[in-house]
């Protein structure tokens, strides 16, 4: 298969254009080859930031029950090699408690933004207010700027409007964006190139048209303004 | 994750079960998960998108005649939305606003709604390899554009 052949064939399984059949051969493909599997990565990672444009939905109650189930019932089968109802018993008792822990680490992985992993011990937090005073949001941000946003007060944008965060890592300069909070939750941003962030950096929460400031510097009103303080830990 | 799953599946109960699915199938092959070769974030939304696909290519018929709580909004709104809550500073964002409007709507209608190139082309009412053709000049460009 040429180059330019198996880059198409890539983009449309990441698509989802493809068949089936050719799925199944792209993940084979990747399975014995690291390069084809780094070009398959680097593919989802384009079309990765679609995902979090999706409205967040919150689970459902008992899913995790619901799983677990499927899951004990899935392994029965397996589990009759030992003929034994009390170890099948328990090992369905195990099988619950570590997916269940699995299952919490990855929800909380997930819509958290791997934050717990990487904002465990911020270098400056910043409590934003609005302009009566009023606590709106927490950042908390690490060495690499890996923003987590925490908001205090449920939003109360027009659907046209969205929330975007700054920072001015140089006191004198323009303001840079770190992200947008889109359907207004809570989220941790990571933004690159920018100098490890220090007390007194100015954080603010404007509000913008959909999809972002159109000239890449605040245009709408402060939602937010504070600036940083280094935790004492 | 639902919130994938239910713009795919235009239903809240079909997203119920495809997450529901995909949960099953990732504690199944967790051990298959080498972090050296991709993120997990991406790996999860992989099994869950896949889940959907067959979900859609399946039920094809019913899920169109079916449509309830989420067929309020249109699948061109879904797109507009998706393409709009992408930031501005992202190549994705810039690179997609580079391609003609009848080939982005085809490849976000792909990626966002799920559709094939037999849906695109129906909705588009634009001869199917037309539709094909266009698809693979915009990948290839959006390759280009984002590499």
């Amino acid at each position: 298969m040429t180059d330019r052949s198996l880059d198409m064939l890539i983009d449309e399984v990441v698509l989802g254009l493809a068949s089936d059949e050719d799925r199944r051969r792209l993940q084979a493909l990747a399975a014995q080859d690291a390069d084809v599997a780094s070009r398959l990565e680097q593919a989802r990672q384009r079309f990765a930031p679609l995902d979090d444009t999706a409205t967040p939905l919150p689970l459902p109650e008992g899913l995790w029950d619901r799983i677990a189930a499927r899951l004990d019932k899935a392994d029965a089968p397996a589990a009759e090699v030992i003929d034994l109802a009390q170890v099948r018993a328990r090992l369905g008792q195990w099988r619950r408690a570590a997916l269940g822990a699995v299952a919490a680490c990855l929800v909380m992985a997930v819509a958290l933004g791997w934050s717990l992993l990487s904002v465990a011990e911020p270098l400056v937090v910043a409590v934003l207010l609005d302009s009566e005073g009023q606590a709106v949001a927490l950042i908390e941000s690490g060495e690499d700027n890996r923003t987590q946003v925490t908001l205090l007060e449920r939003p109360d944008l027009p659907a046209d409007r969205v929330m975007q965060v700054w920072t001015k890592p140089d006191a004198d300069g323009p303001p840079v964006s770190l992200g947008l909070l889109a359907g207004g939750a809570s989220r941790t941003l990571t933004i690159r190139g920018l100098p490890a962030p220090g007390p007194s950096q100015l954080y603010e929460i404007t509000s913008e048209p959909a999809g972002g400031s159109p000239t890449d510097l605040p245009t709408g009103p402060i939602l937010g303004v504070g600036l940083a303080k280094k935790p004492v830990i | 994750m639902l919130g994938v799953a239910a713009r795919m599946l235009r239903r809240r109960d079909l997203a119920e079960d495809a997450v529901q699915d995909a949960f099953v199938l990732i504690w199944r092959r967790a051990a298959q998960f080498d972090p050296g070769r991709g993120s997990a974030k991406g790996w999860l939304y992989t099994i869950l998108r896949n889940r959907c696909l067959t979900m859609l290519r399946r039920e094809d018929r019913e899920i169109a005649t079916e449509m309830s709580e989420l067929e309020t909004v249109s699948g061109a709104d879904l797109v507009d939305q998706a393409f709009d809550g992408l930031e501005r500073s992202t190549g994705l964002r810039q690179c997609l606003e580079r391609l003609d409007a009848p080939t982005r709507l085809a490849i976000l209608s792909a990626y966002v709604l799920g559709h094939s190139h037999g849906e695109i082309a129906g909705r588009l009412d634009t001869p199917l390899g037309t539709v094909k053709a266009r698809v693979r000049r915009g990948l290839l460009k959006l390759r280009e554009c984002l590499s």
